[in-house]
């Protein structure tokens, strides 16, 4: 299995009763913060990248936000690129893995081609390229799409991306959004096939584009995975059947924000009131208009999440959640080292996941801390996990080539009727 | 507060090279008034049935708002096909010389139809248009306010029986989640005209109107303030212009008397 650190970059000192009064995106209040605080966050959050790259984790993954302060990053490109330089520099061996740059959102498609493209000659090969959809308020509010257009813009913009990352010669792009006249990137990624990854919370025709189109699927478990996992683990593997493709761990990622301390009892101490802090004040504090802006969700999607909110999990509660509301929903898996890895080993062995990404720093907890859990992670619970699925057959085909992977398959077309998906 | 809601029939009219299956209820009789309805979609209220005792209303639905095909919407991608494909339906309705009433979202409608076809409305009436923005007044973003606080966006007294009865949902939890999903989707098909900002530069084209119009607004209109009202009479030579007072941004239900009377005077 491969391991990566998922990082995110919250303010970390927001005021006590900031869910009270605020939502943590769009409209947050800058005056909220210090330049001081601001400084750290950003340094802490880069230094945290860095110590897991030198503790052997196999990939650094970071997402898009704008306009948020949960998770101070416009661009994850940049920080990506700051790590390919650093690990490269340094002769560390890990993926580089933006998660998603958002398609849906960005008005510049070609730019995050050429984004994706240096990252991967920076680091010698070693990018892993995600691309989102994009969270409604991101898309549309953050950057003007009318949230009817951010599915298709993003349809049209992986079109593009793929295109301009293989295409040999200079071709001329005359899309719906955006049109150029001449599309000649350099330089061109140095991976001959980019595996790429999409990252979705579980809408299934996400899920069917990915096995369709030998796409990776990385589903981000914030509502709570003992919740939300198995309807949406089922559903994946069922769809995979569906499609007729085989049910291959490696083609499927999962995140999950892990506490790991000496004890049990000890995690609690450490981690709790960090946690409550950063789901309260950060995934708590979006309001649902703003996760599904009308028209960004299909009509038939609304119906059926009006009908059954399971895949929401813990979401409506997670303003006021508590430590143990967060454990018993599996929003965290906390505890001691061998807690830790139990739980984590059983559930990726149970829905057939084959790339965990470990989220370790959340809300408020301080660099100190941080640093504790990548250490306790990468020492004591890393090393059970790694050999999870070597005694099958299957080839990691969404892996960078230089990383022990296997890629090489191309990716399908799209079918021009489904270009559009609906 | 009015009579007897009038038979309505329902026509399905095949435009955009057929592409597009627009469906239009009609009633009434008398010389034809086209009804441009708001972004929630088409409801048929008293204010239409009273205008149905003079004329033959006829009321499209906006791509997309029709029970049944969602994704006619996406035929359509922006504003200068949208003001086509309405001319083209009231052609195939075969309509000559039409009223043209647009309220909201269909009041930004109307005034596009009138600027870009000058010749086609015999008279225009716009209640609460959207369409225009100045930093001053900036409209509110109607479609990213939370549900639960649209009735005090839209209405000066949300309390009141006519607002009560505009947002009533279904009891039935099946058609309440249709009915929810309905709105949303509504709100979306015709955001794609109006997101982020609902100007599309009308500004630069009302000059072009040259039917007779009346501009109708309520005075405590919260979603576009009521100051829009003078601009919109400044820029359409003259033209008139009736503030409803103690009313918000949808007159013709919170103020029904008061704004009839006003349009039926303008109408004569």
């Amino acid at each position: 299995m491969k391991i990566s650190l998922f990082a995110q970059a919250p303010y970390r000192y927001l005021p006590e009763d900031f869910e009270q009064h605020y939502e943590s995106v769009c409209s947050v209040p800058y005056s909220l913060t210090t330049r001081e605080g601001v400084y750290s966050s950003i340094r802490d959050f880069m230094d945290e990248l860095m110590f897991g790259a030198r503790s052997g984790f196999d990939a650094l993954a970071v997402t898009e936000h704008g306009q948020s302060s949960y998770d101070m990053v416009p661009n994850p490109d940049l920080v990506a690129a700051a790590l390919a330089y650093m690990t490269e520099a340094e002769g560390i061996d890990v993926a580089i893995f933006p998660m998603g740059r958002s398609l849906g959102k960005s008005r510049e498609p070609l730019r995050a081609a050429e984004e994706y493209a240096m990252i991967d000659v920076m680091s010698g090969g070693r990018l892993v390229p995600g691309l989102v959809v994009g969270l409604s308020y991101d898309s549309s509010v953050n950057n003007g799409v009318p949230p009817m257009q951010v599915r298709q813009r993003f349809d049209e913009n992986l079109e593009l991306v793929l295109r301009a990352w293989t295409e040999q010669t200079p071709f001329a792009w005359n899309g719906k959004f955006s049109q150029y006249p001449m599309v000649n990137m350099w330089p061109r990624p140095l991976q001959s096939h980019l595996a790429t990854w999409i990252t979705g919370i579980g809408n299934p025709n996400t899920m069917k584009m990915c096995l369709e189109r030998g796409f990776g699927f990385t589903y981000l478990s914030w509502f709570g995975a003992k919740l939300t996992g198995k309807r949406i683990f089922d559903r994946f593997w069922e769809i995979a059947d569906q499609v007729g493709v085989s049910r291959n761990p490696y083609r499927l990622g999962f995140l999950q924000t892990v506490a790991v301390s000496e004890t049990d009892e000890q995690a609690e101490r450490d981690y709790a009131e960090h946690l409550e802090y950063g789901f309260r004040k950060g995934l708590g504090s979006i309001p649902m208009e703003k996760l599904g802006l009308p028209g960004g969700i299909d009509i038939r999607g609304v119906q059926a999440l009006l009908k059954d909110p399971g895949d929401f999990g813990l979401y409506y509660q997670m303003k006021t959640a508590t430590y143990r509301d967060l454990v018993d929903a599996g929003v965290v898996i906390a505890g001691s080292p061998a807690t830790v890895r139990d739980q984590l080993r059983t559930f990726c062995r149970e829905y057939g996941i084959g790339n965990l990404h470990a989220m370790l720093s959340f809300g408020s907890l301080p660099r100190h801390l941080v640093m504790k859990n990548i250490q306790l992670f990468s020492e004591e619970v890393l090393p059970h996990l790694r050999d999870l699925w070597t005694d099958t057959e299957h080839q990691h085909h969404w892996w960078p080539e230089r990383l022990g992977g296997t890629p090489g398959t191309q990716h399908i077309p799209a079918n021009t009727g489904s270009a559009v998906a609906r | 507060m009015t009579t007897i809601q009038p038979a309505i029939s329902e026509q399905a009219v095949q435009v955009w090279d057929g592409r597009i299956t627009m469906r239009v209820k009609v009633a009434g009789a008398g010389s034809p008034l086209l009804y441009l309805h708001p972004a929630a979609g088409l409801a048929w209220d008293p204010f239409l049935t009273h205008l149905a005792e003079r004329y033959t209303v006829y009321a499209p639905e906006f791509p997309g708002t029709s029970v049944g095909d969602p994704y006619a919407i996406h035929q359509i991608d922006d504003l200068g096909d949208l003001v086509l494909l309405y001319e083209e339906l009231v052609r195939k309705l075969g309509l000559v010389k039409p009223v043209v009433i647009g309220q909201s979202f269909g009041g930004m409608l109307a005034c596009e139809l009138a600027a870009h076809f000058p010749d086609l409305p015999s008279a225009l009436v716009a209640l609460d248009p959207i369409g225009l923005w100045t930093d001053e007044y900036p409209v509110a973003n109607w479609i990213a306010t939370p549900a639960g606080q649209l009735p005090a966006l839209l209405f000066h007294n949300p309390d009141s029986p006519a607002a009560q009865a505009m947002l009533a949902l279904p009891d039935d939890p099946e058609r309440q989640r249709a009915a929810i999903a309905g709105l949303v989707w509504a709100f979306g098909c015709t955001g794609k005209f109006t997101w982020p900002i609902p100007d599309r530069g009308l500004r630069r084209r009302l000059h072009r109107i040259s039917a007779r119009t009346l501009i109708v607004w309520g005075r405590q209109d919260k979603l576009a303030n009521v100051a829009y009202a003078g601009q919109f009479a400044d820029a359409i030579a003259g033209s008139k212009v009736a503030i409803i007072d103690d009313s918000g941004h949808i007159p013709q239900v919170e103020k029904y008397d008061e704004t009839v009377q006003a349009v039926g005077e303008f109408l004569g």
